[in-house]
């Protein structure tokens, strides 16, 4: 039992958190992504760097990308799943069907959604832009930057989505329906239904949902990444900055590539989602026992 | 605050109806009531869903169209896209996935991709298999401890640099173990919901298989395994799709692009060919569906993760 168990552990430990606990200490140094540079110890340098004037432009502009990814992503994650899984728990005809296809594009992967909606976004004809010139106007997409940022979290919603109406039906099926024909009986309203019978019995659910999509949307980056590269402003979000800072230009050719500054910007990262997701958890616990 | 509205509103709604509701029952009414009642439901039933399939209609719209759109136009020849690219393809060009098979050797990648997938999404479900059962059984000293532990692995924060710098201490850069290593011990929640589905499984097993002198080895593999199977194949399935579309560790972990998984080479592609979108479209459709036809067979495993995963 040691021997089969500690194999796993070792490998667990090694990989996954030997990386996670050195990029605390790295932050701390300045380490370079070319091999065999001299490392050192520059104690907080890192970070008063990063929260200094000369990035903060930057660093401003990544966290409010950040943010609103989240929010956004979240909420429209949260209330359009809902209503979908409310329209797929109903006894339509070939149901099963309809939740496949939605549940779909979570095996699909950032790649294959970014190249089919980059695809729907084509500037020169594709069939969104025909859609637009149909009614006199155009868009730059992706290339514009005070769209491209809602663009990357419509796609990311759309890849998400299929994850949040599953956990929303599950939800729902678990509802008994004699609490239903209570209140049909009762004569409430099919909004009083709504907001006093499956609101409340989906709580789990709701907090499940939010949980995941904010700490989740937080993180993601990948999507971004394919669809509008790594240093576009427009898109900017914290993990891209440390995926950019640490390996930015390819093949370790400049200088600029502080994976010291990189781990630094990830220690603020996570601590701002460690925050995020208390707060999130904490409010929805109340909420929980409230309703 | 919410509590103090529902029961005003449900109370009065309840003694309204309900006090005309109450004599019909006493004067022998309810078979006409009830079949009025049905006969109504019918009837409504009958004329709802047309707003509900019309919903329907415009979701699958959503989730069906682009793919269709990519079909349509992976078959047209260049300067059919060029001339019309959002109508109907007329003459098939079946080529272009060979030409975009060719082009962005996809062969060599599939085979990466599919190596990384098995070995990384085993690796990973043999670490919940031998964790995550005497964590839950508490055969192993500290067992909140190593439960913290399984949830933490969820919690990390970004750690690119540090991957990097480890597998190249280590050897291991630009190599298919380094890789490998690095997939597999994205476990994500498999330790968790192992460890979890333990607990469904009879203690008096493992005590009967000690009395038989059944060796701790022997017992996992050949009791616990066979048992614990649809749950193992959840786990290996939850972390085969991550695996499958993981596109950034390949990019920062491989140096040499024959080794790339089948995703990053996408990618590369597109940068390649961002204008010659019926290459791109078709290449994008030779890594998609794959994916697509594999749903189809692994979307019950799927399911049961995502729920077992939000219950657990």
């Amino acid at each position: 039992m040691r021997t089969s168990f500690s194999m796993g552990t070792i490998i667990l430990i090694l990989f996954a958190f030997v990386p996670a606990i050195a990029v605390v200490f790295v932050s701390f140094t300045n380490l370079k992504g070319l091999p065999g540079l001299p490392v050192e110890w520059i104690g907080f340098d890192n970070y008063r760097s990063y929260f200094g004037p000369g990035h903060r432009a930057d660093n401003v502009n990544a966290f409010r990308n950040t943010i609103v990814f989240a929010s956004l992503a979240t909420v429209l994650q949260i209330s359009i799943g809902l209503a979908i899984a409310m329209l797929l728990n109903r006894p339509l005809r070939g149901r099963n069907f309809y939740r496949s296809v939605v549940f779909m594009p979570t095996v699909l992967g950032v790649t294959v959604t970014a190249l089919i909606w980059s695809l729907m976004f084509n500037t020169s004809g594709g069939p969104i832009q025909s859609i637009l010139n149909a009614f006199g106007t155009d868009s730059a997409f992706f290339g514009d930057p005070n769209i491209a940022l809602y663009l990357v979290i419509f796609c990311q919603v759309w890849m998400q989505l299929g994850v949040t109406v599953i956990i929303f039906l599950s939800g729902l099926q678990a509802i008994p329906a004699d609490l239903y024909e209570v209140a049909a009986i009762d004569g409430a309203s099919p909004w009083q239904r709504f907001r006093f019978v499956t609101i409340p019995m989906l709580a789990p659910s709701i907090t499940a949902n939010v949980l995941l999509g904010v700490v989740n949307a937080m993180q993601s980056y990948q999507l971004t990444y394919v669809l509008t590269g790594q240093s576009n402003r427009a898109t900017q979000v914290l993990s891209l900055q440390v995926y950019e800072q640490a390996f930015g230009g390819r093949s370790g050719t400049t200088l600029a590539q502080s994976q010291g500054y990189a781990a630094a910007i990830s220690m603020v990262q996570f601590f701002f989602v460690g925050t995020i997701t208390f707060l999130t958890l904490w409010w929805l616990r109340r909420r929980e026992a409230k309703l | 605050m919410s509590d103090s509205t529902t029961k005003p509103v449900t109370t009065d709604k309840f003694t309204e109806p309900g006090g005309s509701a109450v004599p019909s029952n006493g004067t022998g009414l309810t078979p006409r009531a009830e079949r009025e009642d049905f006969s109504t439901r019918k009837l409504s039933r009958k004329r709802r869903p047309v707003g509900a399939y019309f919903a329907v209609g415009f979701l699958m719209l959503m989730f069906v169209f682009p793919l269709l759109y990519l079909v349509n136009t992976a078959l047209k020849s260049p300067q059919e896209y060029i001339a019309n690219p959002v109508g109907i393809v007329s003459s098939p060009q079946w080529g272009n996935f060979a030409e975009a098979w060719q082009r962005g050797n996809f062969g060599d990648y599939i085979l990466n991709t599919a190596l990384y997938t098995i070995a990384g999404a085993s690796i990973g479900t043999f670490i919940a298999l031998v964790m995550g059962f005497p964590v839950s059984r508490g055969y192993i000293r500290g067992g909140k401890l190593w439960t913290a532990l399984f949830v933490l692995v969820l919690f990390l924060p970004n750690a690119l640099m540090t991957q990097f710098q480890l597998l190249l201490r280590l050897d291991l850069y630009n190599t298919r173990l380094g890789y490998i290593l690095m997939v597999a011990v994205g476990v994500g929640i498999g330790p968790l919901l192992f460890s979890g589905f333990v607990k469904s499984i009879p203690k008096e097993l493992d005590e009967a298989a000690a009395l038989d002198g059944i060796g701790y080895w022997r017992y996992l593999f050949r009791f616990i395994f066979p048992l614990a199977r649809p749950a193992l194949a959840t786990i290996f399935i939850l972390q085969a799709v991550w695996i499958w579309n993981e596109i950034i560790l390949a990019t920062v972990l491989f140096s040499n692009s024959k080794l790339w998984p089948i995703a990053t080479g996408l990618n590369a592609f597109k940068g390649t060919y961002s204008n010659n979108w019926t290459l791109l479209a078709a290449a994008t459709l030779i890594v998609a569906t794959p994916l697509i036809i594999g749903y189809i067979f692994i979307q019950k495993y799927l399911v049961n993760g995502v729920v077992g995963a939000v219950k657990g």
